[in-house]
């Protein structure tokens, strides 16, 4: 199969279940809403060293926020279900708490497991912390110096995926930060998807443990490094002297296939030789992407 | 207003409760609550009891009652002399079309009262003697209310488009009062906790005092919720608005707040 003359693999992306939580940041403007999410998200691009990842999912008019302010709404991703109400309460409590105008809310109302994030950060209040119960649901109004921090009591938690990928194999290191930036900017804003990397882009995709080091859980994925090729089991095709990859978490399988779908569309482009995707053997994360399924509907 | 409640194998949409006899005295009708009435058939609702000038009588004397087995009830015709309704609701949705007596939504505690109309003293107040009037639920009153609407008030939601009488919210413990129009002398008085937003004129006890002006992001969601859930007419300018928060009552706990509507400029 090939989209405008680039190669796809007849593969699949090898992706794990996660427990993720949605987040709506709503401030007195996008400014603020931003910058309270930019900062809770930081540092969240994997569970390998970061314990959790997050990014933001979107922005949101006023017309679609619990208070008619604008807003952003962010996805937050934990292997285990005990670690997810550990991370948000930490980093919600240092980045929109602190964040000037902010309120935070849950965006997965209908979601059965309830995580106590705002009921633990209540007690920021000393005391004077107040709850209000506004149809149905229960909201702690935490004083600070500016103000109030308002913030609901229970946030939802549902299964969701992590690990979606794709890997761009080009010509050179140019041609394939440009078809990473038009999959990203392809991807942005697509509903109930993330991508917890740096700009949305990955440059050191990992192997599991190592040949050498045993104390390390991930190393270098030798066999996509260009520079190793001679000296490895380079799965690299002749003519790749570059690979940037995709990563992406989200709230269900559909939601990760539809972007990457448009994704890798966007990635096919001049100066890119393949598309492929990291598994491990299909022995490891039980949702198996496969590119050409995904890609079948739209490929003349 | 006076469409016919569906039946379908023993149950209706709706309870439909119409005045047919305006009584002559006081009726206490505590024995209307919608969720009371999820439970009860049509000739069941109109053998309940209620006092007409202190003598027993039924329900079914003073209302045509329509439907059966339903917690969404309407009452149709103007209930001023009738009292209580909706006492100790637990769940449900009662709506009255026209005014309600006094003591509506009596020691509530969940539900929607919603009513077209004003209604009497002590709404979703304290039976005598109680050291707790509402403890959830909803009341939305339409029009305006007699002295002490709230009074002790535990939890839940009062709103009141017209004015309130003298005492709105005296002695509230916890819970939300929203007062549209006027309110009286001696809101909030031995307020405990709880808020009582007024978006007009208020006079403050003397036992409060000022803390701040501010836009208090929870009286911004819960007008939005209002407006878009209630259809209660609700300004921008309110929600988006600057209001003086005054903490009180500084002769109890002092945990309440009085927070009132200064405009968008208004205030600090």
């Amino acid at each position: 199969m090939k989209i405008n003359g680039v190669a796809i693999e007849d593969t699949f992306a090898e992706a794990f279940t996660m427990r993720v939580a949605r987040l709506v940041i709503t401030g007195r403007t996008l400014r603020w809403a931003r910058e309270a999410a930019v900062k809770l998200t930081g540092f969240a691009t994997s569970v390998i060293g970061c314990k959790c990842e997050a990014g933001i999912e979107r922005e949101l008019p006023d017309s679609e926020t619990p208070d008619g302010r604008a807003g952003v709404s962010v996805l937050f991703l934990t292997m285990d279900k005990a670690s997810l109400p550990e991370q948000l309460i930490v980093r919600v409590g240092q980045t929109v708490l602190t964040c000037p105008t902010t309120a935070c809310f849950d965006g997965l109302p209908d979601a059965a497991d309830r995580l106590p994030v705002g009921k633990a950060l209540r007690v920021f209040g000393d005391g004077f912390q107040a709850s209000k119960l506004i149809g149905g649901k229960r909201y702690w109004r935490i004083p600070v110096m500016e103000g109030e921090f308002l913030i609901e009591e229970t946030f939802g938690m549902v299964k969701g995926v992590g690990g979606g990928n794709f890997l761009i194999l080009a010509r050179d290191a140019d041609a394939a930060l440009a078809a990473a930036e038009a999959a990203v900017a392809a991807m942005t804003g697509a509903p109930g998807v993330i991508l917890p990397f740096p700009g949305g882009v990955v440059r050191s995709g990992s192997k599991v443990g190592s040949k050498r080091y045993t104390n390390m859980i991930a190393t270098t994925n030798d066999a996509f490094d260009p520079t190793l090729r001679a000296i490895t089991a380079s799965q690299l095709p002749e003519g790749v002297n570059s690979v940037l990859e995709i990563v992406l978490d989200g709230i269900d399988g559909p939601s990760i296939e539809a972007a990457m779908r448009a994704g890798i569309r966007a990635a096919c482009r001049p100066g890119v030789q393949t598309i492929t995707a990291g598994n491990y053997g299909g022995k490891l994360g039980p949702h198996h992407f496969y590119l050409r399924r995904i890609l079948g509907e739209v490929v003349a | 207003m006076n469409s016919q409640p569906r039946s379908w194998g023993g149950m209706s949409d709706a309870v439909t409760l119409t005045l047919t006899t305006q009584p002559a005295r006081t009726l206490v009708a505590d024995c209307i609550a919608a969720d009371r009435f999820a439970a009860l058939d049509a000739k069941e609702i109109a053998a309940l009891p209620v006092l007409h000038g202190g003598r027993p009588a039924t329900l079914g004397e003073f209302f045509k009652v329509r439907g059966e087995r339903a917690s969404v009830v309407r009452i149709e015709g103007d209930c001023e002399r009738v009292e209580a309704i909706g006492t100790g609701m637990a769940g449900g949705e009662l709506v009255i079309d026209g005014n309600a007596g006094r003591d509506l939504g009596l020691a509530m505690s969940g539900g929607r009262i919603d009513v077209r109309g004003n209604a009497g003293a002590n709404t979703a107040g304290a039976p005598a003697g109680a050291a707790r009037g509402m403890t959830g639920g909803e009341i939305i009153v339409r029009g305006s209310v007699g002295d002490e609407a709230g009074a002790r008030m535990r939890r839940g939601l009062l709103v009141v488009t017209g004015d309130g009488g003298r005492g709105t919210g005296k002695g509230m413990i916890a819970g939300t009062v929203v007062v549209f129009g006027k309110v009286g002398p001696g809101a909030g008085r031995f307020l405990k906790r709880g808020s009582i937003v007024a978006l007009g004129d208020v006079a403050w006890p003397a036992t409060f005092g000022y803390a701040c002006t501010y836009r208090p992001p929870h009286v911004a969601l819960l007008l939005r919720y209002l407006r878009s859930r209630c259809r209660v007419e609700v300004t921008e300018a309110q929600v988006s608005g600057r209001y003086e928060r005054y903490s009180g009552d500084m002769a109890e706990l002092g945990k309440g707040e009085l927070l009132r509507w200064v405009g968008e400029d208004g205030g600090a």
